[in-house]
């Protein structure tokens, strides 16, 4: 039997066994806890036609 | 509630202006949270980027370096950026409104469909052709949002696995002919796992060079605007929104043409 192919993980995929709630919570922790890249891409972009 | 949901009621307070994009979008479809930055697809019209230039300003917003929010600008394709700082999080708040691969007939289409929605949020097949870029990663996305597709054709048009589309090609073999042309890949679905998977990569690779070509116009135009941005930033960076925005639209109708040439 061949595994199916995967494009991003379990966790990833489980947001939608989230209640609204935990899914808003969830969202948020990630970002406070992204913040901490903010220096090393303060030049970055992630979409629209301009680049730094 | 969420920084970027809580924006969105406000781009919309009284009608839908903006519509929510690329990796919050992903979030809102419950795929993955992979994004810092908040894009919105908005109304191409004068009220609608007074009234988000109004927002952002309460917000203490400035610009980053990109086009002034300007219907001259974002009617050619421009994008405009801004950032701003809340509750310990960098807010981040990106605008197009004439996203990339989106034809006039699905913008058209995209409006009608969200135009009383709460919370508007692209849907999946225009989110897919959103995620084209030449980034990497950007294509798993493409990969998970297509197995959410309920209709076979959005599957076949969009599906990143050579598993999942060499099944749905011996389920369904008469609907891949006529779609070939959209997608040339499913010419090889006939030729087994390890050739359609050749083919998965060459289309990718194929994808992100045209997305690069396509933002190297951009970036060749905006070359003037580039070279005096430090200045013009230093110039507004006491200013507040809505002055600044004047002072860089000024500025722009010298230093950075609307429209962008067609050829590289």
């Amino acid at each position: 039997m061949k595994l199916p192919d995967e494009f991003l993980s379990e966790e990833d995929l489980d947001l939608k066994n989230l209640s609204e709630e935990e899914l808003y919570r969830y969202w948020d922790l990630w970002l406070h806890q992204a913040q901490a890249s903010n220096d090393l891409d303060k030049d970055e972009y992630s979409h629209g036609v301009f680049a730094l | 509630m969420n920084a970027y949901l809580e924006l969105t009621e406000e781009f919309n307070s009284g009608k839908v202006r903006a519509i929510v994009s690329s990796g919050q979008a992903v979030v809102l479809h419950r795929l993955a949270v992979m994004s810092k930055d908040g894009d919105w697809i908005i109304r191409e019209e004068g009220e609608t980027t007074a009234h988000i230039l109004s927002v952002l300003a309460s917000h203490g917003a400035r610009y980053r370096f990109g086009a002034p929010l300007d219907c001259r600008w974002l009617k050619e394709g421009w994008s405009s950026h801004f950032e701003f700082f809340r509750d310990g999080l960098r807010i981040r708040t990106d605008f197009v409104s004439r996203p990339p691969r989106i034809n006039r007939e699905a913008l058209d289409r995209l409006w009608k469909t969200h135009e009383s929605q709460p919370v508007p949020f692209v849907g999946l097949r225009d989110l897919a052709e959103l995620k084209k870029t030449n980034r990497e990663k950007d294509y798993p996305v493409i990969g998970e949002l297509a197995r959410l597709m309920g209709k076979l054709e959005e599957r076949l048009l969009y599906s990143r696995s050579a598993r999942d589309l060499i099944a749905l090609a011996a389920q369904y073999p008469g609907e891949i002919g006529p779609l070939k042309r959209q997608r040339p890949l499913l010419a090889v679905l006939s030729r087994g796992e390890d050739a359609v998977e050749k083919a998965l990569d060459e289309e990718r690779r194929e994808l992100m060079h045209r997305n690069e070509e396509r933002l190297q116009k951009y970036i060749k135009a905006a070359e003037h605007w580039k070279a005096h941005w430090p200045a013009l930033d230093a110039q507004t960076a006491g200013l507040g929104l809505l002055k600044a925005h004047e002072t860089l639209v000024k500025a722009a109708e010298n230093d950075l043409p609307a429209q962008v040439e067609k050829t590289a």
